[in-house]
């Protein structure tokens, strides 16, 4: 089955969307020229696409039933009757009518999308020289390698201790940030708004998420070539048309890639806002949090529907600036 | 004259060209570098100090609170309290009842991820040229992307459902994996494709069957990649509050991050939650360390010299191969 049909593109531009955030960007041609050469002997001798399938059959049904079955019950739901023990199969737009006239559950979009693009930006500009400077200014390959783990290393530790690792001892009332201002005498008396506030929510996820974005911007700025600049340079470019007309078109799509990832976390975020915001603070995610706490669960599904189609939206946006598929 | 005179005068002259003029060449020092060395140490510390914070209060005397100054004198009896059912405010018994459950539950979830990941790479290396494997790729990204907190809701809605009360082990495991998948896979895809399989050929040219080939050979040569896998199962799944806070029920003890989470909402604020925070970072900062130290020494001893032949010899694929001297 499998070599009798035409050898066609591994993926669309979200294969190569993943394979750019495993730091294996390369990857996809290499296969093919190997694979190439081999024939289709290697592929065809486990005998027929029953193999395949067996090989990719257990995880795609867990997949099912744990990711799809669920987003499909979450758009039913947001479609059934509310009842005091959960949702009854009646259909029902009460639901969304009751959420479009719902002003709270907009402020909430609002200010949560304000806080998603903030980071955004704020992850772009405050990673980019970072990205920059691991990918383009260190030469030695192993330290480039080693620097970059020490900074991708707190990705992998728990984002709900980080939290209260930077809520607590950082930026409350009596906070170190607090402390060492007054002790600057910038500040004469305790900046409040530093804990539990809306500022803090966004400084914590510009912090907990930033390494979202510096992987694939690191990932393709390393693949930005070299001659291209050394040639923009000898053709008198300064450093500022250098960087605007050669290094960052090649870095769009990792830019792109970034801001994806930021966005959708932050949009999707419930642990960070319920923990840094100390509960003063809501979200789009606290806010369904609270109606499941209500057993309130088709209101519930129904801000979650709009919730993911905010972020498709949004998603398709951010995607504009930038032709994937091309220039991947 | 003779010729041999001639020529020893001819010798003595001196010839422009032979001169070499050693001229310091001015090596312009590139400030944009240090710049630039400077804010990633500054972003290094944005990233660490909150942590560095939490592990200094944690060893705070019996006076400690939760901000600075530091209340001496410095001690572990806040860390103490973790283990030792004896203290006055102890949370042995919590600590070990969660830890238990959260290790339970990353074992298995870094296992299951593992295998899935493995044998979904394996299927995608047999050049499975369906239709099906761009809608696979699609799934495995939704996966990815897919926000924590819907999947939790998602998951709890189906139980409920399907009449079933959501638990740790039969669901909120399940929810766990399935974001572990997407990372195992692209982890072996990007393995596999450094991979020679020239050499499987060779083996089977050498008589040995599929089973002894793939046993004997193939995973040999990928095992760090599965391992990575499961290790990205396991930290995703010890680390995780988002999914699993919806997906658990009052019966079993919680994981740990869900013990953190509902810390400051149940229970008095002290420095041992410090030190727990400390406790479980530790954990997994140390398994990052411990397998990316192993696994360098593997590639160093394994895979340099035949990396630095092709590289001079021009043939590095796929490697990097540029120019890292200017």
């Amino acid at each position: 089955m499998s070599s009798s049909s035409t050898p066609e593109r591994i993926g669309d531009e979200t294969a190569l969307v993943a394979l750019e955030e495993v730091e294996e960007v390369e990857a996809l041609e290499q296969p093919r020229k190997g694979e190439a050469a081999l024939g289709e002997a290697a592929a065809g001798a486990g005998g027929s696409g029953w193999v395949t399938a067996a090989l990719a059959a257990p995880g795609l049904l867990w997949i099912g039933f744990y990711l799809i079955a669920p987003l499909v019950i979450i758009v039913l739901v947001s479609f059934w009757t509310f009842t005091d023990a959960g949702f009854e199969r009646t259909w029902t737009l009460d639901n969304y009518s009751e959420l479009f006239h719902d002003s709270t559950y907009w402020d909430n979009m609002l200010s949560t999308f304000l806080t998603s693009v903030i980071a955004v930006v704020a992850c772009l500009v405050l990673g980019f020289p970072v990205a920059y400077f691991l990918a383009l200014k260190v030469q030695s390959l192993r330290i480039q390698i080693a620097l970059f783990i020490i900074a991708l290393a707190p990705f992998w530790t728990s984002f709900l201790t980080r939290a209260i690792a930077w809520t607590f001892p950082l930026m409350g009332r009596e906070g170190a940030l607090n402390q060492i201002l007054i002790k600057l005498q910038i500040l004469s008396e305790p900046y409040q708004e530093f804990g539990f506030s809306t500022l803090s929510v966004r400084l914590a996820m510009i912090q907990l998420y930033i390494l979202f974005m510096i992987t694939p911007l690191f990932f393709s700025l390393a693949q930005v070539d070299r001659h291209a600049i050394e040639a923009a340079r000898d053709l008198g470019g300064n450093w500022w048309r250098t960087f605007r007309e050669v290094i960052l078109p090649q870095t769009m799509p990792g830019i792109v890639i970034g801001s994806i990832f930021i966005f959708v976390l932050t949009m999707g975020d419930y642990g960070t806002v319920a923990t840094v915001g100390g509960g003063n603070i809501t979200s789009v995610g606290t806010l369904i949090y609270s109606k499941i706490g209500a057993v309130q669960y088709p209101q519930g599904a129904a801000s979650a529907v709009l919730l993911v189609i905010v972020l498709m939206v949004g998603v398709w946006v951010i995607t504009r600036f930038s032709n994937l598929r091309e220039e991947l | 004259m003779t010729i041999q005179t001639m020529a020893q005068a001819a010798e003595a002259v001196e010839r422009p060209q032979d001169v070499v003029v050693r001229r310091e060449v001015k090596q312009r020092f590139d400030w944009a570098k240090l710049g630039l060395g400077i804010y990633f140490v500054l972003f290094l510390l944005f990233l660490y100090i909150p942590m560095i914070l939490m592990g200094i209060l944690s060893f705070q005397g019996d006076r400690g609170q939760l901000t600075f100054p530091f209340r001496s004198p410095v001690s572990i009896d806040w860390w103490k309290t973790l283990w030792d059912t004896n203290l006055f405010n102890t949370i042995a018994e919590d600590v070990s009842a969660s830890g238990r459950q959260s290790l339970y539950l990353s074992l298995l979830a870094g296992v299951l991820v593992a295998v899935f990941g493995f044998m979904l790479s394996m299927a995608f290396r047999r050049r499975w040229r369906f239709r099906l494997d761009v809608v696979t790729f699609f799934v495995l990204m939704l996966a990815l992307m897919t926000p924590a907190f819907l999947v939790g809701l998602g998951n709890q809605l189906l139980w409920r459902f399907m009449g079933e009360t959501p638990s740790l082990y039969w669901t909120a495991l399940g929810a766990n994996v399935i974001w572990g998948i997407p990372f195992s896979f692209l982890v072996m895809l990007a393995v596999w494709n450094r991979y020679d399989r020239h050499i499987e050929e060779a083996a089977r040219d050498l008589g040995a069957n599929a089973v002894t080939t793939f046993r004997e050979v193939t995973l040999p040569l990928v095992w760090t990649g599965v391992f990575g896998s499961f290790l990205f199962g396991f930290t995703l799944t010890w680390n995780d509050f988002d999914r699993t806070i919806l997906l658990q029920n009052g019966y079993q003890s919680q994981p740990l991050p869900i013990l953190i989470g509902t810390w400051p909402s149940s229970r008095p604020i002290l420095p041992n939650l410090y030190a727990l925070g400390a406790a479980t970072t530790a954990v997994t900062l140390f398994l990052i360390f411990t397998v990316l130290i192993v696994a360098t020494l593997r590639l160093r001893f394994a895979g340099a010299p035949v990396t630095r032949k092709a590289e001079e010899l021009g043939e590095a694929e796929g490697l990097d191969t540029r120019v890292t001297g200017s």
